[in-house]
């Protein structure tokens, strides 16, 4: 079968990959264009700034494959509002070719940007497509998953939600893995247009088990008065590089984003963050947190660029580190970009281990050491979790976390 | 009323934009080359090993590229600049002993009365090469040396051979490797263990010749229990075409000594300013930098303190100021690798009429470092809606018993200050003055009265015409 072949970078390869899903002839042609780009494209090195502190030299892009039993797409739902389309992307491909053809991979997240980019415009399979009519809100959170469960697997899940103006919703998107000693690569992308005087609320929970390589992109692209609200939580994987971008541009527009990343044994973190301010009145607020423990590492790389005439913005950007062991280690870039005048700005950024102090006084109420560590530590998250206004989440991260503990 | 000269200079806005004809001793031809290398060691009488020094950088320096990140170097033109110039035939050994062109240059910088008040010894760079020196007598009764290093060179070969290279191996950067191949005049300084000098030691630079690279050479060594505070100021006239400075300052700080580097550069606005300082800091010793960047086209300058030993301290304040046509790229270098170690970086920078100015950083903590601790705080100050403000610190951690802060700030003169100012009977152009002027206070107060009261008179001109 031709998907379980190795995932060479041929025409071929992508033509079956078309044909199984019996797609229209301009998804194949968009994807055979990715190719090219991505054949024209060389693999990052670290020698390229922000691949300077992740390095995918050994990563064998022709020993992988596609996996057609990867599950990937949206949860059931329940009734959903009159308009509202919420389904896997090859079937939206199908049933509102109009909409997928105007939204994916166009205005947001584009294929001609980065190697992986092309890549994952040339093999995407599954994902979910999320549109919300003009005027219209979804008052439950909608959910929607990926799923590896096989060794030496490529996926490439994309999430598209188009929110048209004035319209509400929210989506908890899952990835997850059997548990294993085995390889997989990951290369996701996440478009999120947020139309003016919109609200979406996106939050992403990572759990790879296996030693998965990730790279992935969040985009929003956030119009006038709408607001974006995400949270990326990362716990599993071998090496995960991801970019978060909140692209404020029409006036009145904010963004809130936050980030919760707990890593063990080797594990590696990159994360690079973009709050991108193009218009005036604009407003974000990050907050991303890092824990580390054993030989793991975390990067985090963020960067606030307010653009020429984007005055009376407010940028903040806050960067925390709990380092748990002697070998963890923590990177902390909080950039700057500044190009208007009339605005406040400012980002900060902590690295610190556990506290002795506060441990001291912790187990001096009888606690066990190691309760009053996880205490510390949940303290921690606690930041970013008493953010989210949704219990359910909130307790499942409170278990991960307390999982990745004892890990 | 302005009054401008035939450039279109704003001659009262410039003060320091005044030059001499030129009238030169030897001049080496313009370009580089192994030949000129060759040249510069010949005429200077050095011994074999600066030669090959000399040669050995020079071959790194075409072996290294440019840097592509920071400010664009696309510019320079390294075939157009000439790398030696001799101004006077020897060493003067008094201020009346200077050519009085020379001396007239730098009767308008006030150096002679500051002397009088202030100076332990003047180091006077003019083009090249240091033309005046003096030293005041206790100092080197003390074992104090304060010369310039090509003398050091000449009379102290085995001291200036012991440290050379060793903060700033020529493999470095390519303008680190264009500098040791290179090199003439900047100062050496040798401060014997337990001896404090407390007065400063000063040397004011000059550029002076069209495409003149200045390619000064300082190194610094504090002997244990030692204390020098050293202060370089730079002012150069204005020209035409680009200029390059390029220096070196390594430094060594050993067991329990304390050395204070101060910088006020106020280069002319077409001068590419690309320096390397690093220090190094043994046990229980402490570094400070204070670097102030007002003038320059391009400044892209680190100043570094290896933490090596225990208990060593380091410190960095920078202030930068971007006008029209510059990009200030300043910023500073912290590595921690020893326990409890301890840093502070404080950068302010402000930026007008189009400037750019920043800060770009970097603190880390290598593993077993433990104990140590360093907070790095960034304010930028942006005054109009041309200009611009990047930050890029950079916070590599590889150990957990730690505690590292970074905070930073951007924002404009706020309208509150400037109408409480004025409801006041402050008029807007001094109540602007003010408080840009409290803005840098943190990091001014640290300075050495003389260039305390010059770089408020420096950011006052720059800030001239600021509003309405």
């Amino acid at each position: 079968m031709a998907l379980t072949q190795p995932l060479s970078l041929s025409r071929a390869a992508v033509e079956a990959l078309s044909e199984r899903l019996s797609e229209p002839r301009w998804m194949r042609e968009f994807r055979l264009r990715a190719l090219e780009t991505a054949e024209a494209l060389p693999m990052p090195t670290t020698s390229n700034e922000e691949w300077r502190r992740t390095d995918l030299s050994g990563l064998d892009l022709s020993a992988l494959r596609p996996d057609p039993e990867v599950v990937s797409g949206p949860a059931a739902a329940p009734a959903l509002p009159q308009g509202v389309i919420f389904t896997s992307l090859p079937a939206a491909m199908r049933d509102h070719p109009d909409l997928v053809r105007e939204y994916f991979m166009r205005p947001c997240v584009r294929p001609d940007e980065s190697k992986f980019r092309a890549l994952h415009g040339a093999f995407w399979t599954g994902g979910t497509f999320l549109y919300v009519p003009e005027g219209v809100e979804v008052a439950v959170p909608l959910g929607s998953s990926a799923w590896i469960q096989s060794a030496g697997v490529a996926l490439f899940p994309h999430t598209l939600i188009v929110a048209e103006p004035g319209s509400r919703v929210t989506l908890l998107d899952d990835f997850g893995s059997m548990a294993g000693p085995w390889n997989a690569f990951v290369d996701a992308v996440v478009e999120l247009i947020v139309k003016d005087g919109a609200t979406v609320r996106y939050m992403s929970r990572q759990d790879w088990l296996a030693a998965v390589t990730e790279v992935g992109i969040v985009r929003g692209r956030i119009g006038r008065d709408a607001a974006l609200h995400t949270l990326i939580v990362a716990f599993g994987g071998q090496v995960v590089k991801r970019n978060v971008e909140s692209l404020l541009e029409g006036p009145g527009g904010s963004s809130e984003m936050l980030g919760l990343v707990f890593g063990h044994n080797g594990q590696h973190f990159d994360v690079h963050t973009l709050q991108e301010h193009r218009a005036p009145h604009t407003f974000s607020d990050l907050l991303y947190k890092n824990a580390v423990k054993d030989h793991a590492r975390s990067v985090f790389s963020g960067m606030i660029r307010v653009h020429p005439g984007a005055q009376k913005t407010n940028a903040f950007q806050a960067n925390r580190n709990l380092i748990l062991s002697g070998g963890a280690k923590a990177d902390s870039i909080p950039n700057l970009e500044i190009m208007a005048n009339d605005l406040r700005c400012t980002h900060g950024s902590a690295t610190s281990r556990l506290n002795e102090e506060h441990l001291f006084y912790l187990m001096s109420r009888g606690l066990r050491r190691v309760d009053a560590v996880r205490m510390v530590v949940e303290g921690f998250f606690a930041e970013v979790l008493d953010r989210v206004p949704l219990p359910d989440v909130r307790t499942a991260l409170q278990q991960d976390v307390d999982r990745k503990m004892v890990q | 009323m302005a009054t401008t000269n035939q450039l279109g200079i704003d001659v009262e806005k410039y003060k320091y934009g005044f030059f001499e004809p030129e009238n030169y001793v030897f001049k080496a031809r313009k370009g580089l080359s192994a030949e000129v290398v060759k040249e510069i060691s010949h005429m200077k009488g050095e011994p074999d090993w600066m030669r090959a020094f000399r040669l050995h950088a020079y071959e790194q320096f075409l072996k290294k590229p440019m840097p592509t990140w920071g400010a664009d170097l696309s510019t320079i033109n390294f075939d157009d600049i000439y790398y030696y110039i001799k101004p006077t035939e020897k060493m003067a050994e008094s201020w009346e002993d200077l050519p009085d062109e020379i001396r007239r240059t730098y009767d308008r910088l006030g150096i002679p009365e500051a002397e009088r008040k202030f100076l332990a010894g003047v180091g006077a760079q003019y083009e090249s090469e240091v033309v005046y020196h003096s030293l005041k007598d206790e100092w080197e009764k003390l074992g104090v040396i304060f010369l310039d290093t090509d003398s050091a060179l000449r009379e102290h070969e085995d001291l200036v051979r012991e440290y050379f290279g060793t903060v700033i191996p020529p493999e470095d950067n390519k303008f680190a490797s264009l500098n040791s191949a290179v090199w003439s005049g900047g100062s050496f300084v040798y401060v014997p263990a337990g001896v404090k000098v407390d007065i400063p030691l000063q040397a004011y630079f000059r550029i002076n010749a069209k495409n003149v690279g200045q390619f000064e050479r300082t190194l610094i060594i504090c002997e244990p229990g030692s204390y020098v505070h050293y202060v370089e100021g730079c002012t150069a006239p204005v020209y035409t075409t680009d200029s390059l400075h390029s220096a070196v300052v390594e430094i060594i700080v050993k067991e329990g000594a304390r050395c204070r580097y101060t910088t006020i550069q106020n280069w002319s606005t077409n001068v590419y300013n690309l320096v390397t300082k690093r220090a190094v800091a043994y046990r229980d010793a402490t570094m400070e930098w204070i670097d102030g960047n007002l003038g320059s086209k391009i400044t892209m300058k680190y100043p570094s303190v290896y933490l090596l030993e225990p208990g060593a301290k380091g410190e960095i304040l920078s202030v930068a100021f971007a006008g029209k046509g510059q990009h200030q790229d300043p910023g500073g270098k912290v590595v921690h690798a020893a326990p409890n170690t301890q840093s502070v970086i404080v950068s302010k920078s402000i930026s007008k009429d189009g400037g750019r100015a920043g800060y770009r950083g970097l603190v880390k903590i290598y593993p077993g470092a433990t104990g140590s601790r360093s907070a790095v705080r960034c304010d930028a100050l942006i005054l109009d809606d041309q200009s611009r403000s990047d930050t890029y610190p950079t916070m590599e951690i590889d150990e957990q018993d730690v505690s590292i802060t970074h905070e930073a700030t951007v924002s404009k003169v706020s309208d509150e200050q400037l109408f409480y100012l004025m409801s006041r009977g402050v008029k807007e152009d001094e109540a602007m003055n003010m408080i840009v002027r409290g803005f840098v206070e943190p990091i001014v107060k640290e300075l050495p009265l003389e260039y305390a009261v010059e770089l408020n008179r420096l950011i006052a001109l720059e800030m001239e015409g600021s509003v309405g």
